[in-house]
């Protein structure tokens, strides 16, 4: 095992020079160099109405009067950028750029990024939920945990952004029943949604969060960035959810996926600390 | 008396010589079939290697593992494992009456058996219950090696005094060069044993079905299999690949336990929640592979299906609700995924491009046709 990884952190390394060289290419980009200065440490944290997220206890309630328990939680983070004057970002190649995170597994919470960020102020941070349609690749993840995200091909294909597994009832309710909040691309259905082959073009559901708030990257520090995720914005921000209009799920419901995306926006906090 | 002495020193000296020389085993590197993994379960005390393997499929279907020499009583892996059965005894095995094998001491295995199909992937937990896993606090629970020592010594399998098999084996003439060749010493030990039967176990491989040959652009399914396909595959349809995997993920399991929604009350203290103790894991057990279906019935921990159709017909209306039922089946409300008989005959359809014929008869995998002696 150890000398698979081994060859993986060789592969990995050979597989950064190359990203390195590309970026320096383009001519939007800013060129980076490599130093072991200035390191960025992105921290995820889960929270519900503002306490620490509990997974498995039904303690949670939408606006909409659902009461539900979080049982799992999965998602990817990509594309993350720092930004400094107009038109200027850099964007974060490590680990090629893409976050896996458990929120049940503390081992994934902290994401130290050794891109070597050169120096300075910096006013704002932005990353991707989910996967981007460049990054959003079938089959390029072939080992878990990240491979059991994979989206299947006929519904669009690449990998969930999110898995949120979950119960629920509402007050005519007796048993909890299983709800899979589960985000990816979207397929648009020329009639019957039960029915792939009324599958006429498929839709990116990805978005990007922005955040400005201005922080300092420094020689020989680390500067943590705090990304929190609001599990109740999911279910009410901009939408109010209830759980009964989608007996079926959302995977294969662009309505309830864009919805839920469009709540998604206004989950995500990020805070900076030195 | 001189005489004698001097030869058998030089004699000694000889072996030593021998020793020394003769242990240069042929490292084996596990070729990865288009997707699979690259992540693989292979501990670093235990590399891979062609002398390995070779003594490992001698052991695996050597009855003598037992510690028993009368062939009434001889156990071997084989003996429950069969190869034509995709590693499972088979229903209609003549002495394990419905599939449910029992050990040297006619206590039935707790659970009915699994097959050994692209086990090397598994990187999350064997058993039923995973209860063998990387990182197991408890070090002699840890991967395929801790198995074959828990089946030498268990009253549901072989039963066996392992002083008196270590023995046995050393006083054959055929082994204590093999062991030689693949660990670098003739005095045969349990452990080494179990690494040889693990190193087998993981070369057995099964990448060639119907399916293996569509994904690499070689063959066409029906329209009815393809029909299957996208049931499996979609959240509206029968959705299986949640827990089974598919197209992006080639061994059709995640290798996690779930509850999948058979039961109300549990009584078997050998499920998932016996390993975690945590309460959601009640009733919870891994969901298998469903490559080569075809052999491996009957279904489930408990065998309680005997035919693919019986596991369709559970998935489709025979859903109950329990506190630890995986949030993954989330058609309960409606008691299952509800197919239509055409439906449920296309889903089959599916299942059954998985069959590997090749993987059952592949001559790598089968008895050696003599064993050492
Ligand atoms: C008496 C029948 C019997 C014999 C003999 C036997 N097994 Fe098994 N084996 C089983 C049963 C039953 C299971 C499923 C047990 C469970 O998970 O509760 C099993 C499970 C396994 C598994 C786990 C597979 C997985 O997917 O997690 C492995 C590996 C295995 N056996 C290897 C061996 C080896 C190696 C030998 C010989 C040293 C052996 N077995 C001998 C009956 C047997
Ligand atoms: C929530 C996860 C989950 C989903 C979804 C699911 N399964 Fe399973 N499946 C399991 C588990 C867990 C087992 C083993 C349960 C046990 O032994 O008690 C299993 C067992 C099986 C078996 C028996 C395999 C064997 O070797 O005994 C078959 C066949 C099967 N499932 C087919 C399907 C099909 C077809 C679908 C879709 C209609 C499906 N499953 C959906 C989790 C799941």
């Amino acid at each position: 095992m150890n000398r698979f990884f081994s060859f993986v952190k060789v592969a990995s390394f050979i597989l950064l020079s190359v990203v390195f060289f590309s970026c320096h290419k383009n001519g939007t980009v800013e060129e980076i160099t490599i130093k072991k200065n200035g390191n960025i440490l992105f921290q995820f944290t889960h929270l519900n109405n503002g306490n620490e997220l509990l997974f498995d206890t039904m303690i949670y309630r939408t606006s909409t009067g659902n009461q539900y328990m979080i049982n799992d939680l999965q998602y990817f983070i990509s594309g993350f950028q720092v930004h400094r004057a107009k038109d200027k970002w850099i964007q974060i190649v490590s680990d090629k750029g893409i976050h896996y995170i458990d929120a049940q597994d503390k081992s994934t919470f902290l994401w130290k990024v050794t891109d070597g960020i050169p120096p300075g102020v910096y006013d704002s941070v932005s990353f991707i939920f989910g996967l981007d349609a460049a990054n959003n690749i079938s089959f390029r993840f072939p080992d878990p945990p990240e491979r059991d995200m994979f989206w299947p091909e006929i519904l669009g294909g690449g990998y969930h952004y999110m898995k949120m597994n979950l119960k629920w009832k509402n007050n005519s309710m007796t048993d909890p029943m299983p709800f899979m909040f589960h985000l990816g691309i979207g397929q648009m259905y020329n009639g019957d949604s039960t029915n792939t082959d009324s599958i006429i073009g498929y839709i990116q559901n990805y978005f990007t969060i922005k955040s400005f708030s201005p922080f300092a990257i420094k020689d020989n520090q680390l500067t943590r960035i705090n990304l929190i995720m609001n599990i109740e914005k999911w279910f009410d921000s901009q939408n109010a959810f209830n759980f009964s209009d989608y007996p079926m799920g959302i995977m294969q419901n662009q309505l309830g996926m864009y919805r839920a995306c469009m709540n998604g926006r206004k989950a995500f906090a990020m805070k900076n600390e030195q | 008396m001189m005489f004698v002495l001097m030869i058998t020193i030089l004699s000694s000296c000889k072996k030593k010589e021998d020793q020394t020389t003769t242990y240069t085993p042929t490292p084996y590197a596990i070729q990865i079939p288009l997707r699979f993994p690259s992540l693989l379960n292979i501990p670093k005390d235990n590399p891979m290697t062609q002398e390995g393997i070779e003594l490992g499929r001698y052991l695996f279907y050597d009855g003598r593992l037992s510690g028993r020499t009368d062939p009434d009583s001889m156990m071997s892996c084989s003996t429950c494992h069969i190869q034509s059965n995709s590693f499972v005894c088979g229903i209609d095995h003549p002495k394990f009456k419905g599939g449910h094998p029992f050990g040297i001491t006619g206590i039935p295995t707790s659970h009915y058996m699994l097959p050994m199909i692209n086990l090397v992937w598994n990187t999350t937990g064997y058993l039923w219950n995973g209860a063998i896993y990387p990182g197991n606090p408890d070090i002699q629970s840890r991967n395929l090696e801790d198995i074959v020592r828990l089946v030498m010594t268990i009253p549901q399998e072989m039963y066996a005094d392992t002083n008196r098999v270590k023995i046995l084996f050393q006083q054959l003439n055929g082994y204590p060069g093999l062991f030689q060749k693949a660990f670098g010493s003739d005095v045969i030990t349990i452990k080494n044993m179990g690494k040889a039967i693990a190193q087998f176990v993981r070369t057995l491989i099964s990448a060639n079905s119907k399916f293996d040959r569509f994904m690499r652009g070689e063959v066409q399914l029906n329209s009815e299999e393809l029909d299957g396909y996208v049931l499996f595959m979609t959240e509206q349809g029968g959705d299986c690949f949640h827990c089974h995997g598919g197209d992006g993920n080639p061994l059709f399991t995640t290798n996690l336990c779930y509850n999948n929604g058979k039961d109300s009350v549990f009584t078997d203290p050998l499920d998932h929640y016996s390993v975690t103790k945590n309460s959601m894991d009640i009733g919870a057990y891994k969901a298998p592979t469903l490559r080569n279906l075809a052999f491996t019935a009957p279904y489930m921990h408990d065998g309680r299906f005997k035919t693919i159709d019986e596991v369709i017909d559970f998935y489709s209306s025979g859903l109950v609700w329990s506190p630890s039922i995986s949030p993954l089946m989330h058609h309960l409300r409606t008691g299952g995924v509800q197919l239509t008989p055409i439906k449920k005959a296309h889903l089959k359809a599916f299942l059954l491009t998985l069959t590997d014929s090749s993987f059952v008869i592949n001559p790598a995998f089968g008895r050696p046709a003599k064993l050492p002696d």
